[in-house]
């Protein structure tokens, strides 16, 4: 796992921006099957997020960081349990300020 | 609830804790100088690890970044790597924006305690101080400490955005910029009933939907003559002044007094502005 490439903020609309590059993004876990997490975007799109999830149950937010490996999915290799609550509005804000006006600071 | 207007100038207010040098005591001239070493000049800053990765320098312990010196530095990552020695331990923090060692050096047994808890894969908080050998940068830790609300992530980068922001405007604007932020914190004595600061008034109603007749009031209650008198206005005065019906007046002063421009003094027929008492 090559962990010194910056993993850039994203939501749901701004994942195909960097598809096949490190993201992380928080997603609201709608549910699971088989190696595949569903989750809600902090922007309300649904994000497929493959890989091994940690052993301990996920709450009910989720960071994860990975490869977007499409437009619509992500290739995680580090998962976090965010906790039951989280403020989606202003990390969904942060992923636009790091993309847009304020890109130097990040990538 | 905050007046936008002293909100903007006060990195303070922002800050919490008054990390930051206030604005009398941080001058965008040249007496904030890099090679200053007042006290003042030495505040923490939020940065990302890539911003102190590039960070310029002239030697290995003078870091300039947006024409303020950087000696100590608050970072929020997540721990990759962790090595314990005999009296420190390092810890190779990444933000997401890049890698950075941190180094904290342990003497007493809450040292050890504090460090011991830090584990691998954890996200975590860093107060310390910016150093560089060799081209390296890496951060002696006064406090690395886990996050437990994982709002501080986001807080954390938004706080590095806006001290970014903060001190480029302040250099782009130059020193024009120093009275006009000194006027809108401080509060100073309107100079007539036609004069009061646009960003002040606007404020008002942008923030808090004041109304026309609301402003008028208030316009008219920031007159000096009113604002030197401690008596303030009698209600009469106002109406008859503005030609406003006496319910409507009431309803909009007590709007006025419920939102904090504006109080009651001698009695409840006397009002007086919030500004300058």
């Amino acid at each position: 796992m090559d962990t010194s490439k910056p993993a850039i903020f994203v939501n749901g609309g701004l994942l195909p921006m960097h598809v096949r590059k490190r993201v992380r993004t928080v997603i609201q876990v709608l549910g699971s099957d088989r190696g595949t997490v569903i989750g809600k975007s902090t922007d309300d799109h649904q994000l497929t997020v493959k890989g091994s999830p940690p052993s301990v149950p996920l709450t009910n937010f989720v960071e994860v960081i990975g490869i977007a490996d499409s437009e619509k999915s992500i290739q995680a290799e580090i998962w976090t349990n965010f906790g039951d609550t989280f403020d989606t509005y202003s990390y969904n804000q942060l992923c636009q300020l790091a993309n847009g006006e304020y890109q130097l600071l990040f990538l | 609830m905050y007046r936008s207007s002293e909100f903007d100038g006060s990195a303070a207010a922002f800050m919490g804790g008054g990390f930051m040098p206030s604005q009398t005591t941080q001058p965008p001239d040249s007496s904030f100088l890099p090679s200053s070493k007042n006290r003042e000049a030495r505040c923490l800053l939020a940065l990302t690890v890539k911003q102190i990765c590039e960070l310029s320098s002239n030697d290995e312990s003078n870091f300039v970044i947006d024409g303020v010196e950087v000696t100590n530095v608050t970072i929020v990552g997540r721990v990759c790597q962790k090595e314990d020695k005999t009296s420190e331990y390092t810890f190779l923090v990444d933000d997401g924006t890049g890698q950075i060692e941190c180094t904290r050096w342990v003497q007493e047994r809450i040292d050890t305690d504090e460090a011991e808890g830090i584990l691998i894969g954890k996200y975590v908080r860093v107060h310390g101080h910016l150093r560089g050998l060799q081209g390296r940068r890496f951060i002696n830790v006064f406090s690395i400490r886990p996050i437990t609300d994982f709002n501080e992530i986001t807080s954390h980068f938004i706080e590095c955005i806006y001290v970014h922001f903060y001190h480029k405007r302040i250099r782009r604007q130059g020193t024009t910029t120093q009275p006009q932020l000194v006027n809108s914190t401080m509060n100073t004595p309107l100079k007539g009933y036609q004069t009061a600061p646009p960003n002040q008034s606007s404020a008002y109603s942008a923030a808090d939907g004041l109304n026309n007749i609301g402003q008028m009031i208030l316009n008219f209650l920031q007159q000096p003559i009113y604002l030197a008198n401690e008596d303030g206005v009698h209600r009469n005065v106002v109406g008859q002044q503005l030609n406003i019906p006496m319910d409507k007046l009431m309803d909009e002063l007590q709007s006025l007094v419920e939102n904090g421009f504006v109080y009651s003094t001698i009695d409840d027929d006397h009002f007086k502005s919030t500004v300058n008492a």
